[in-house]
């Protein structure tokens, strides 16, 4: 049975054993609440980590659309990148999963020699990271780009008046 | 040359794992996007001298340096002034004594919830308080200290209470699940009062309250140009409406004077509420007046200390008594109506001038006892009222490009238990609405993680994050039912929720409650309407 295949018949398992890698990424005590607790609302962290391995390992396998792949890493990006995380540690969930098809299936590849079907498959992994790069960069510019809308907004009728008064003071009165 | 390292090394080399050290051992990060930049020098000293006792040690300083520029006895300052709360307040004492941990709010904050940082459970940022309690004021924790877990008041204890006393938005939404009623917004309340008395605050707070304290409103604009700003929006509804209204400003002898949150006034989209208020008043022939003095609403004194919010507000009595108003009809904010409906009639109740009744609606003859003692009436109330006996002439066709969605505001929801009457509103204005999931909206509401002084752009990140639980139940609205537009009754929401939206559901726009009562209000003598009050084509003119 080659790898890919394993991967496949393994998937949700090895989504559940990712997402508590990901969640490894937060501090005890947090980790401890969002394990436990499986919702959307209450809990979006938590159910992020979880529907985006679930969702990510079949792309992975399919990899035939670039789209869905950003599509699923989209939302746990953006929150990972406004967490309290440096760059690196942001997305260093996508290598995790690198650690886990390590972990799982190197010993019995290299003993039977076919070490090789690993690195081909890691390699769409890599390529998730710089899709996840991609994503990343774009949250942090939008995170900027709102910084400096948020106080033209805030300001729109004082910079009315403020144009206002010198198109006073320059052009002269109509009547 | 340096060693380049190779690829599975470099992995290696990158620490995925948290540090496993408890909570007070963690050291405070002080990196820039982590803490709101501190108050300016002259607004400190301005308000030293106007409201005495509350600010100390004015400089100017930097929360990155290691020196934060503390008075030799600082230590001393604040462990006197939190003696002296504890004897002033008794809910403060019950607060610190009475949790037990059990951990019901600890995954109820929405910082928390959408960062991580357990120093945003509920229960420990109270803890990073309550540890100095024991440790300076009970026997137990003097004699065993971290046994008990105590600890005595340092500097970097003083430091990790910026950090997080300055990531809570007083929302109270884990006061809702505490057993005991714990009110943790009080307990930030009381370390943010400790923390001015040593001089550490932040500016997005003390500038409007010295600029509110001066002229009357958060941004310090003065009375002439206050004036100018209202005519551009009589301008600008007479664009859209061919109409010219009316609007009374400092006026004497009406029946009521109007106050809302300047950011009504001045900024984008709260602008468009702003301009809907005064077509509402003009449809209904309301006799009122606004004031330049009384033109914020919004009360940053509560996010400073007890003394400089009972003064900020008090210029409302101030001007309904100058202007000779019977009562006071509120705008669309959050916190203002906190102070209003929780602090307003035990601080300045006594300000009350003779000439103030309990409110009666001039049009539908409604008298609204419950603000007997304030005499102060929300106007999604009165506006409720005005629709449910049929006074407002409607047409909610001019919303039907909109799928609404309601935002409780946290204060009006869990302060004043207003739910019904903006929904009853906000129905009768759009065709299309839908509530966000149960657990997310009403008493539960998640906060826009920028209210209590926090809606500042540097800390942009902090808010994205602690916005997550909002902009989560956006997101899932706007993909089940195509929710294009959130409305929300609070001038923070208004400004906050924008980026919030922006980022977590993008497509989604805000609006204040009365921006859509604006559109759909039919006023006598008005032209043909062909945009909304944004001055975008109403549904049905896109091509003209």
């Amino acid at each position: 049975m080659g790898l890919e295949q394993r991967i496949a018949e393994r998937s949700e398992e090895l989504a559940g054993k990712w997402a508590d890698l990901i969640l490894g990424t937060y501090p005890p005590e947090t980790q401890a609440v969002w394990k436990s607790n499986r919702e959307l609302f209450s809990n979006p962290v938590g159910h992020a980590i979880r529907t985006a391995a679930s969702e990510l390992i079949p792309l992975l396998l399919a990899w035939n659309d670039a789209d869905a792949v950003a599509a699923a890493l989209t939302k746990l990006v953006k929150i990972r990148a406004v967490q309290d995380f440096a760059p690196s540690q942001a997305l260093s969930f996508v290598f995790l999963f690198k650690k886990l098809l390590r972990q799982t299936f190197m010993k019995e590849l290299a003993a039977k020699g076919a070490l090789e079907e690993l690195l081909a498959f890691e390699t769409r992994v890599d390529n998730l990271a710089v899709i996840a790069f991609d994503l990343y960069v774009s949250a942090r510019d939008q995170v900027q780009r709102m910084r400096v809308e948020e106080v033209k907004r805030a300001h729109t009728n004082i910079v009315r008046r403020a144009n206002l008064m010198q198109k006073d003071v320059t052009a002269p009165k109509a009547e | 040359m340096a060693k380049i390292l190779k690829p599975d090394e470099m992995l290696r080399s990158i620490n995925y794992t948290p540090p496993a050290t408890g909570w007070m051992e963690t050291p405070n990060d002080l990196s820039p996007g982590r803490f709101a930049y501190p108050a300016k020098l002259d607004k400190m000293e301005y308000l030293i001298h106007e409201i005495p006792g509350q600010f100390g040690n004015p400089r100017t300083w930097n929360p990155t340096d290691d020196d934060w520029q503390l008075p030799s006895n600082w230590k001393e300052i604040v462990v006197n002034g939190f003696r002296e709360r504890l004897d002033k307040y008794r809910s403060l004492k019950v607060f610190m004594d009475i949790c037990v941990r059990c951990g019901a709010c600890a995954d109820k904050c929405h910082f928390f919830i959408g960062g991580g940082d357990p120093k945003n459970m509920p229960v420990l940022r109270a803890e990073l308080m309550r540890s100095i309690y024991r440790g300076e004021f009970t026997l137990a924790g003097k004699i065993l200290g971290k046994l008990t877990g105590a600890r005595v008041m340092e500097e970097d204890v003083l430091k990790e209470w910026f950090l997080y006393f300055y990531q809570c938005t007083e929302c109270r939404r884990c006061s809702l699940y505490c057993p005991y009623g714990i009110d943790t917004a009080e307990v930030t309340m009381m370390a943010r009062e400790l923390m001015h008395l040593v001089g550490i605050n932040i500016n997005w707070i003390m500038e409007p309250v010295a600029n509110c304290t001066r002229t009357g409103n958060h941004l310090g604009i003065q009375p002439h140009a206050f004036k100018d700003i209202v005519e551009f929006m009589v301008d600008d509804i007479e664009t859209i409406t061919g109409k010219h209204i009316n609007v009374p400003l400092n006026e004497k002898g009406h029946e009521v004077i109007f106050i809302t949150p300047s950011g009504d006034v001045f900024a984008d989209p709260g602008i468009y509420t702003f301009m809907g208020y005064l077509m509402l008043f003009d449809a209904i022939g309301l006799d009122y007046t606004l004031s330049t003095y009384a033109s914020e609403g919004g009360n940053f004194g509560l996010f400073t200390s007890a003394d400089t919010m009972k003064a900020l507000n008090g210029k409302m009595y101030a001007e309904a008594n100058r202007l000779g108003a019977k009562w006071i009809l509120g705008g669309e904010c959050g916190h203002m109506w906190r102070v209003i409906n929780q602090y307003m009639d035990t601080m300045n109740g006594s300000l009350q001038g003779p000439q103030m009744q309990t409110p009666v609606s001039p049009i539908t003859g409604t008298v609204f006892s419950n603000a007997k003692q304030t005499k102060m009436v929300h106007i999604a109330e009165f506006t409720a009222d005005l629709i449910k006996h049929g006074k407002l002439n409607l047409d909610p066709s001019r919303n039907s490009d909109i799928i609404a969605t309601f935002h409780d505001s946290c204060n009006p929801a869990r302060a004043m238990g207003m739910f019904e009457e903006p929904r009853y509103v906000l129905k009768n204005v759009v065709d299309n609405f839908h509530e966000m999931p149960i657990g997310t909206i009403r008493e539960q509401t998640f906060c826009c993680a920028g209210g209590s002084g926090l809606n500042t752009d540097e800390i942009m990140d902090i808010r994205m994050r602690g916005g997550l639980p909002r902009g989560n139940a956006l997101s899932y609205v706007q993909q089940k039912h195509g929710v294009n537009t959130m409305t929300c009754v609070c001038a923070i929401d208004r400004a906050t929720l924008i980026p919030l939206a922006d980022y977590w559901a993008p497509g989604v726009k805000i609006t204040g409650l009365h921006e859509l009562v604006g559109n759909a209000l039919i006023l006598d003598g008005e032209g043909e309407r062909t945009m909304n009050l944004r001055q975008e084509p109403l549904p049905g003119f896109e091509e003209e």
